[in-house]
């Protein structure tokens, strides 16, 4: 298949990206490195009318500001591995994003493009509910804060309205020690992931202090188990329980059943790979300490 | 129409195009170079793959009017009609493909890499060879013939030997 037909605009500057988004509205789609939205419009799941190119944008900074880590929307997926202060500061970011696409594809897409395509198996989405983000969206009226939570709607939906854009997130930095671990399952490297699992973990060196625990592919947009922190707390980081913890936190939880894999086939995926990104999280912790 | 020009394989264009007209198809049709081939159409088989401004991409999520002033390398640089490129001759011997029709893109995605492994002297582990093309399918060979042909094309690398 191939794409529909659509007029072809190159921004320069954001204003300039921002006014066209504003003069098409619902019709246009910004392209940055197009690894998901092309895919889209080849499969013709996507019909834009006019395609805003932001690759020149200024929009690639990866930064400390105060309290918080700025990502630029334009930062291609395989820079993250090269950045000391993601390494240093979001251990679960710097191995959640190990897993997406392969190199070709890592080396051309981007943060903002993979956060505002939404698939509901990707890890960017998953992390950024994880970390608690807050998702920078532009239009030509102004800017606005979007906390991740309430940004990813559904499969492909979010929460930006016609005229916006992603121009990048800030994570916030955390406050005491902290330790993190993703996991994932995917039926070859690369592929979209049956299940993923993110841990972040506060202690003071010995317990945990405080835990919060990411899902994808259990639902249309990432899952926070709600139970995390509470499980876990005053858990030495020796013995964390971990196998136990994350049978609590995942009862209820009822995955979807779909052709790739049954609901059943999820849960049990759901803790392994909750107790496995657990336990490693743990071990890292006592490492540094 | 957008008015685009393209260099592919040091030939330059000078095209009006359709936006919506895929950088793989605009090499095959305007610029005859059939060595680009095209398997999925949607970024998941790495057939396509080709060298823009030296890095590879897949060229079936790339519009041809995103490459204006670009430079484009396809297979058919690498070592010409008679495919005489130091990776080639190694997939020759190691038996890295059987069909074919993946192996442009297995080229084009693994040329670089060969060369980044013989700058740094450095044979890697066969993961790590696998782990570099798995954006590639090939439905023929199992890849160890593959991983074959990338170990024997960087120890002739590390060995001095020419591409040529």
């Amino acid at each position: 298949m191939r794409p529909a037909p659509f007029s072809y605009h190159k921004a320069e500057r954001l204003d300039q990206a921002l006014a066209l988004l504003a003069e098409f509205g619902e019709d246009a789609r910004p392209i940055a490195g197009g690894q998901s939205l092309v895919p889209m419009m080849n499969l013709r799941l996507a019909r834009p009318s006019h395609l805003v190119d932001i690759n020149a944008l200024d929009l690639d900074t990866i930064e400390l500001r105060s309290d918080h880590l700025h990502i630029g929307a334009l930062v291609r997926h395989e820079r993250y591995a090269r950045e000391s202060l993601i390494a240093q500061h979001f251990p679960a970011f710097a191995e959640g994003v190990e897993w997406i696409g392969h190199p070709t594809i890592r080396r051309r897409g981007t943060l903002g493009g993979s956060i505002s395509h939404a698939d509901p198996t990707a890890e960017l989405p998953a992390l950024c509910v994880l970390l608690g983000a807050e998702i920078i969206a532009q239009s030509a009226e102004g800017s606005r804060r979007i906390p991740a939570a309430e940004f990813f709607i559904s499969a492909y939906v979010t929460s930006l309205e016609a005229g916006e854009m992603v121009t990048g997130i800030d994570l916030p930095l955390p406050k005491g020690k902290s330790s993190g671990a993703f996991e994932e399952f995917a039926e070859r490297s690369g592929d979209f992931a049956i299940i993923s699992a993110g841990v972040t973990l506060e202690h003071d060196g010995r317990a945990i202090t405080d835990a919060r625990v990411v899902w994808s592919g259990v639902d249309l947009a990432p899952v926070m188990a709600e139970r995390a922190g509470d499980l876990l707390r005053g858990k030495p980081l020796s013995a964390p329980e971990a196998e136990a913890a994350a049978q609590a936190m995942s009862a209820g939880i009822t995955p979807l059943d779909d052709p790739m894999a049954s609901a059943e086939f999820r849960h049990s995926l759901i803790v392994e790979l909750t107790q496995r990104a657990l336990t490693r999280a743990c071990e890292k912790a006592m490492q540094a300490s | 129409m957008s008015k685009t020009t393209i260099t592919a394989n040091g030939q330059t264009k000078n095209l009006s195009l359709e936006p919506r007209r895929l950088l793989a198809d605009v090499l095959r049709e305007d610029f005859r170079l059939s060595g680009v081939h095209i398997g999925c159409a949607h970024g998941a088989c790495g057939a396509c793959t080709v060298h823009v401004d030296g890095v590879p991409r897949l060229s079936c999520l790339t519009f041809a009017v995103q490459c204006d002033g670009a430079e484009i390398n396809t297979v058919e640089s690498l070592g010409g009609d008679d495919a005489h490129h130091l990776l080639q001759r190694a997939f020759r011997e190691e038996h890295g493909l059987q069909c074919g029709y993946c192996t442009p893109g297995f080229l084009m995605t693994m040329a670089p890499y060969v060369e980044e492994m013989a700058a740094q002297d450095r044979m890697p582990e066969d993961a790590e060879i696998r782990h570099a093309m798995s954006g590639n399918i090939c439905r023929c060979t199992g890849y160890q013939s593959i991983v074959a042909a990338v170990r024997l094309a960087i120890t002739q690398r590390r060995n001095g030997e020419s591409t040529q």
